[in-house]
């Protein structure tokens, strides 16, 4: 108990931290958002300057700073620049439809690559092994967004899955069971783009950590006691390689929030990744400060998600 | 379910009282809604409305147009939106006094019905059509259009709209006449003040007078707002808002135009406007059929798309080139007060009129137009695209290509080469610059591409600085800190006036030499007086005589170099009729009232 | 001794690679600069052993590709004359390794007939050229950024697993930091502060130095789980208990079961940093024009009509599976050898 208490000050801590340096990162970097409207020749500098002020883009820092943190006390969170509005009302929406994204990719992820990355271990040095390494050196060799683009166009040269988007056009007129279909169908191609591009590396160490593990004495003398070979990769050998596997589990949670961007900005799945990169080209500045936090928090959650985990899970761990 | 589980305002507005409201207003559209059923039934004429009689004709009601954005729409405020997904939303939910033909590029009557100008061009006179509503039914007169320029005007809101009218330095004054006439006062003569009236739309007063009076109209009309707080003159109004994936628009049941069997306009019963992401997703979608039109495609993506185009019942145009142009520009200014010495000795050769004429002589303009269009654009030696008819100068000299004669400039500048081949100032520098160019524009980048091994030919050593966009932005606007840009500009109005601020030598974007208090060069002082005196002149050939000029002026200086200009290339299914796609933004849906689907398939979505 | 051969094998496939690519003027038979622009986006020229008359030539040949006209990227082979392929030829000059200069190449035509391997790209540069000498930069980078992240992964999570304590929760909350925080603002303020004009070598040690530094959070959490569950072996306590000190501990006994995880590691993180150089572009901060890196070739494939029409293309993926399946396999073999070694 006295161990969460402490985890979650420090995550308070950090969310603090992180937010200065956000501003301070932010304030490095060139441009504002109203450059754009330096390059149109019918505004005048007089109107931008005002703009800037209006904004409060001109005020140094800390006060920049400290405005924001009021503005979160009050629950907004900030104003968009270009939405006029209040961060807190854009966020919710595009945070849930990220995490129905990721959250199907994990699972679906994990789900295939501990199997696969077992069966891959135990037939070590044979072809089906072979064949599993050379498919996630290539997987591991073509950018994320490669996968997005071409599985978009198989799916609609085949006509079979949707060309972007969450839900189809008149989705407002569906039935409950349709509709679970048509979100089911949009999801298809992110999720898989997102599951090949995360594949190859969940494999990789499963299958790496099986092998150390199938090596050790124990499970040579669980053979001999005459142990049958499912239940020893999945009873004695799993739990035993499952070290690297929980770190990497906590670092999935993490990455709930972020880990889509790129796929969710091809297939116009309309989540925080668009968003994001919007807001950031645009340098709209609370907006990516609201997503930071958030990432922050589901970061702060994983590690100690991982953190605990290992404790319970290898109980050579001892937590200090 | 108009927007209950995407959007609910309930959720969105501060305070308890407020979701009381809210919530009782929700039962009450739900109750509307149930009345008007699925599609706003276009309402028939009234005694005394005075309709606009187009010439659109045979369309059918029904159906629904689906059109793709690349960002969504950020706001629907007329006032204070700025960027184009928000302004092309806009332009369907509101209307103009004064609009300018798409197509034709001349003016023509929209909510005034007729106008007037004094002898002195600095007065006009606008008298309104009478009777006619709202999108939700309520009437409009001349407070609206007093109100809109208040709006405009106001000098806390800062609409990036205010500079347009300022008019030699003093805003317009705006007076109401009588119920249905309003004057317009300049305070000097405007040539084109006729086309200032253009996309200022005009907002309803009943809705918008108390947020404004509250001081609270920035927020106003938001995404978050709910559809009845919205109201226009446009062909459509606002129905519901998912975020990140559509803006869902309904016929405006008043739209004050109809065809010539009477008929009250838009056909369509809804369009839809779906927020994609980047070109090659949207071309994905039109491929798919999801969305109807396809607008600015890329001229690889257009071959690929009109080998098909007869399989899918899709239809493509090439509508000539755009009105942009895309320039190599130097930096000119005057770095004194920045510390950027080794920036300096390089603009010694950046000001040398022979240089500048040099690299233009050296450059492919055909093979950019080959290899970034894939020969679908236009090569550019002025800042007036071929495609604008009115103001073009066709006696401007085009030279082709010549490396030799590039070679004899330089070296009648005293230039000279080293045996290696790299070229050398007078003192025996070696040329070397580099040219920064956006990142998140490929065409620009192969154009710099292209210009680095062109000017190699002369031996010049030139690197190609890929920046973020607003970093770019930042060298070229605010610190000076970049030798050569390629840039692009225009593309918004024919008219030469819009542009202003590029040509005159204390505009804000005149770029190569900014925060001039007075002209540089002789050259640049003439195109100041040009400039002004074509905006004050009142005929149309005096100003093209003084524009003429500019070209001119322009093209023998060569502040800028003018490299190319992409066609507009579009795509549209086949069934939809009437479609006719312009030069002039916004390209396609500047007659979306006139627009239907011919198909049989079509008309029966109003059955669903 | 399987695991030796194997070891071996693999290792010879990799140099070989290598040497492939580090003699890229030799064995490329353009430069990777020069633009045909007539020849955008042509496909890999056909090598023929039997001419249209159906006669057996034992030396290859080729025929020009010629655009059709009226269509853009659209070619068909001109049968009008026979270019043979020459080996050893004589052709633009290069340097190896920045010391010995040459203009022998492998293989070529003779001018002005082209041979392009791998097909063309956007501006007609002989992708197959571009490939050999992006690989020297990209692998070079790959591996330094590589290492770079490893090391300081390898570092930061054996002290913080093995002190705990308020040590490992600090490094761990920097871990945390450097997952969340917004590195494009980052990345662009540091691309405000460099000169305008990167030189190649600058540009180089910048990706490797950047890639590097921002990937070190996942290694150091993955290692710090390993040290956190070795550190209370029977064997590491024996060991303090005998008068180890923490360094020998670390050395002797945590470092050993570290390689397992880091191994994997490398394999993975080489491919993917080639891969990354591609977002670094966006802000400015990659290799520039006209030089090739597999980064940026692969970033045309982005574009829509290039990943449907353009197979070619593909060519630095396929060049970067290879590599990478080779270090894969080198480091398998390595651990292997290790781990039975150990036993």
């Amino acid at each position: 108990m006295r161990y969460l208490m402490r985890r979650s000050f420090h995550g308070v801590l950090l969310l603090v931290a992180v937010s200065v340096l956000c501003f301070l990162f932010s304030d490095l970097a060139p441009g504002s958002f109203l450059d754009e409207m330096k390059l149109n020749p019918q505004i005048s500098p007089q109107t931008s300057t005002a703009l800037r002020a209006q904004y409060g883009l001109d005020q140094p820092l800390a006060v920049r700073y400290l405005r924001w943190v009021e503005s979160v006390t009050h629950g907004e969170w900030g104003y968009s620049f270009a939405y006029n509005l209040p961060v807190s009302s854009l966020l919710p929406i595009r945070a849930r439809n990220t995490l129905a994204l990721t959250l199907a990719a994990t699972v679906l992820a994990w789900a295939i690559a501990i199997p696969l990355g077992i069966w891959s271990a135990y037939r070590n040095g044979r072809w089906e092994d072979r064949f599993t390494m050379g498919a996630t050196s290539f997987l591991l060799s073509v950018p994320e967004l490669v996968f997005a683009i071409g599985l978009l166009f198989l799916a609609v040269r085949t006509h079979a899955l949707p060309a972007g988007g969450m839900q189809s056009l008149d989705a407002e007129r569906f039935g409950l069971w349709q509709k679970t279909v048509d979100l089911g169908r949009h999801l298809a191609v992110p999720v898989t783009a997102l599951v090949l591009a995360s594949l190859p590396i969940l494999v990789r160490h499963v299958r790496a950590s099986m092998i150390e593990v199938l090596d050790m004495p124990f499970i040579s003398a669980a053979r001999g006691c005459g142990i049958g070979e499912a239940k020893l990769l999945l009873t004695y050998a799993f739990p035993a390689a499952a070290n690297p596997l929980i770190s990497l589990f906590g670092l999935s949670v993490a990455g709930l929030l972020s880990g889509s961007l790129l796929v969710e900005a091809i297939t116009g799945w309309p989540g925080l990744g668009p968003l994001l990169l919007e807001a950031a080209m645009s340098r709209d500045l609370y907006i990516v400060i609201g997503i930071v936090m958030l990432s922050t928090i589901f970061t702060i959650a994983g590690t100690l998600l991982a953190d605990v985990m290992l404790v319970v899970a290898d109980p050579r761990v001892r937590a200090e | 379910m108009l927007f209950t589980n995407n959007c609910n305002p309930a959720q969105l507005r501060h305070g308890a009282r407020g979701t009381i409201v809210s919530r009782a207003c929700l039962l009450c559209l739900l109750f509307a809604y149930g009345l008007t059923g699925f599609a706003a039934v276009p309402q028939p004429p009234q005694r005394g409305e005075d309709l606009l009689l187009t010439d659109n004709q045979g369309g059918r009601y029904g159906g629904t147009l689906v059109v793709a954005q690349r960002t969504e729409p950020k706001s629907l405020n007329p006032v204070t939106a700025a960027d184009a997904p928000s302004r092309e939303v806009i332009g369907r939910l509101m209307a103009d006094l004064i609009h300018i033909n798409r197509v034709s590029q001349q003016t023509e009557p929209a909510l005034a019905k007729s106008w007037s100008m004094s002898k002195d061009g600095r007065t006009f006179t606008i008298r309104l059509r009478h009777g006619l509503r709202f999108s939700d039914g309520q009437p409009f007169d001349a407070d609206d259009v007093v109100f809109s320029f208040q709006l405009y005007l106001d000098e806390k809101i800062h609409s990036p709209q205010r500079d347009l009218l300022i008019i030699g330095g003093k805003p317009i004054e705006v007076k109401k006449l009588d119920q249905y006439t309003v004057r317009f006062t300049l305070a000097q003569p405007y040539a084109a003040a006729e086309r200032l009236f253009d996309s200022l739309a005009i907002m309803p007063r009943h809705l918008l007078a108390r947020p404004y009076q509250e001081g609270k109209f920035v927020q106003a009309w938001t995404l978050a707002s709910s559809p009845d707080e919205i109201a226009g003159m446009g062909p459509f109004r606002m129905k519901s808002y998912v975020p990140g994936q559509k803006l869902v628009l309904e016929r405006n049941p008043y739209y004050w135009k109809m065809d010539q069997n009477k008929n009250r306009l838009p056909y369509l019963d809804e369009l839809v406007f779906l927020s994609v992401g980047n070109e090659d997703a949207q071309m994905l979608r039109f491929v798919a059929g999801d969305t109807d039109i396809i607008s600015r495609v890329g001229a690889e993506n257009y071959a690929l798309l009109s080998r098909e185009a007869s399989s899918r019942g899709t239809e493509l145009f090439d509508l000539g080139p755009s009105l942009e142009y895309n320039f190599l520009v130097f930096n000119l200014n005057d770095l004194k007060s920045k510390n950027l010495d080794r920036l300096a000795a390089k603009q010694a050769w950046f000001q040398e009129l022979k240089f500048r004429q040099a690299v233009s002589a050296a450059i492919d303009r055909e093979g950019i137009v080959k290899l970034v269009y894939a020969g679908r654009g236009a090569p550019l030696w002025g800042n007036v695209s071929p495609s604008n008819k009115y103001w073009v100068d066709q006696s401007l000299p085009h030279p082709p290509r010549s490396v030799e004669t590039a070679r004899r400039l330089l070296r009648e500048a005293g230039f000279s080469w080293r045996p290696d081949g790299q070229l050398l100032d007078r003192s025996g520098q070696p040329v070397e610059f580099s040219i920064v160019t956006s990142s998140s524009n490929a065409q620009r980048m192969k154009m710099a591409t292209i210009i680095q091994d062109d000017l190699s030919n002369l031996g010049m050593n030139v690197h190609v600085v890929p920046l973020e966009f607003r970093a770019l932005i930042d060298r070229v606007f605010q610190t000076y800190d970049y030798e050569a840009s390629i840039m692009g500009l225009g593309g918004g109005d024919a008219d030469p006036n819009p542009e202003m601020n590029v040509w005159l030598s204390t505009g804000s974007t005149h770029i190569w030499h900014l925060g001039e208090s007075k002209p540089a060069t002789d050259w640049e002082s003439q195109i100041d007086q040009l400039m002004q005196k074509q905006m004050l002149a009142l005929k149309y050939s005096e100003r093209k005589h003084l524009y003429d000029q500019v070209q001119e002026i322009i093209g023998a200086n060569l502040p800028c170099i003018f490299l190319a200009t992409p066609d507009i290339l579009i795509g549209a299914k086949k069934s939809l009729a009437n479609f006719k796609p312009a030069v002039l933004e916004p390209n396609t849906l500047w007659n979306v009232e006139g627009l239907y689907f011919a198909q049989e398939i079509q008309a029966s979505a109003l059955s669903r | 001794m399987k695991g030796k051969r194997k070891l071996v094998i693999a290792a010879v496939f990799l140099v070989s690679l290598h040497v492939a690519i580090l003699c890229a003027g030799f064995v490329a038979p353009y430069s990777p600069t020069v633009q045909n622009r007539d020849f955008a986006f042509a496909p890999p020229t056909r090598i023929h052993l039997v001419d249209s008359r159906g006669s057996w030539h034992w030396r290859p040949f080729v025929y020009d590709w010629e655009p059709r006209p009226n269509a853009i990227y659209e070619y068909e082979e001109s049968r009008s004359g026979r270019r043979p392929v020459h080996f050893f030829v004589r052709g633009a000059e290069y340097t190896v390794a920045g010391i010995f200069s040459s203009n022998l190449h492998l293989f070529g035509v003779d001018a002005p007939a082209q041979l392009f391997l791998v097909g063309t790209d956007n501006y007609g540069r002989d992708q197959f050229s571009r490939v050999l000498y992006g690989g020297q930069i990209s692998v070079a980078a790959g591996l330094l950024a590589t290492l770079t992240s490893l090391l300081l992964g390898l570092l930061i999570g054996c002290v913080s697993g093995f002190y705990g304590g308020w040590v490992d929760e600090s490094a761990m909350r920097c871990v945390e930091i450097f997952l969340v925080l917004p590195w494009l603002y980052l990345l662009l303020a540091v691309r405000a502060f460099l000169p305008l004009h990167i030189t190649p070598v600058h540009a180089f040690l910048l990706l490797v130095g950047v890639i590097g530094t921002i990937g070190w959070a996942r290694p150091a959490r993955l290692v710090r789980g390993i040290v956190l569950s070795v550190k209370t072996r029977k064997y590491v306590i024996a060991s303090r208990g005998f008068g180890a000190s923490d360094t020998y501990i670390l050395r002797r006994h945590i470092l050993p079961e570290t390689y397992g995880v880091l191994l994997t590691q490398a394999a993975l993180l080489v491919p993917q940093y080639i891969v990354a150089e591609v977002a670094l572009s966006y802000f400015g901060l990659g290799l520039s024009e006209p030089l090739p890196s597999w980064g940026n070739l692969l970033a045309s494939l982005q574009q829509y009509n290039v990943l449907v029409s353009c197979w070619w293309m593909f060519a630095p993926a396929l060049a970067l599976v290879l590599i990478s399946f080779g270090y894969h396999e080198v480091a398998n073999a390595f651990h292997e050898q290790l781990q039975s070694g150990s036993t």
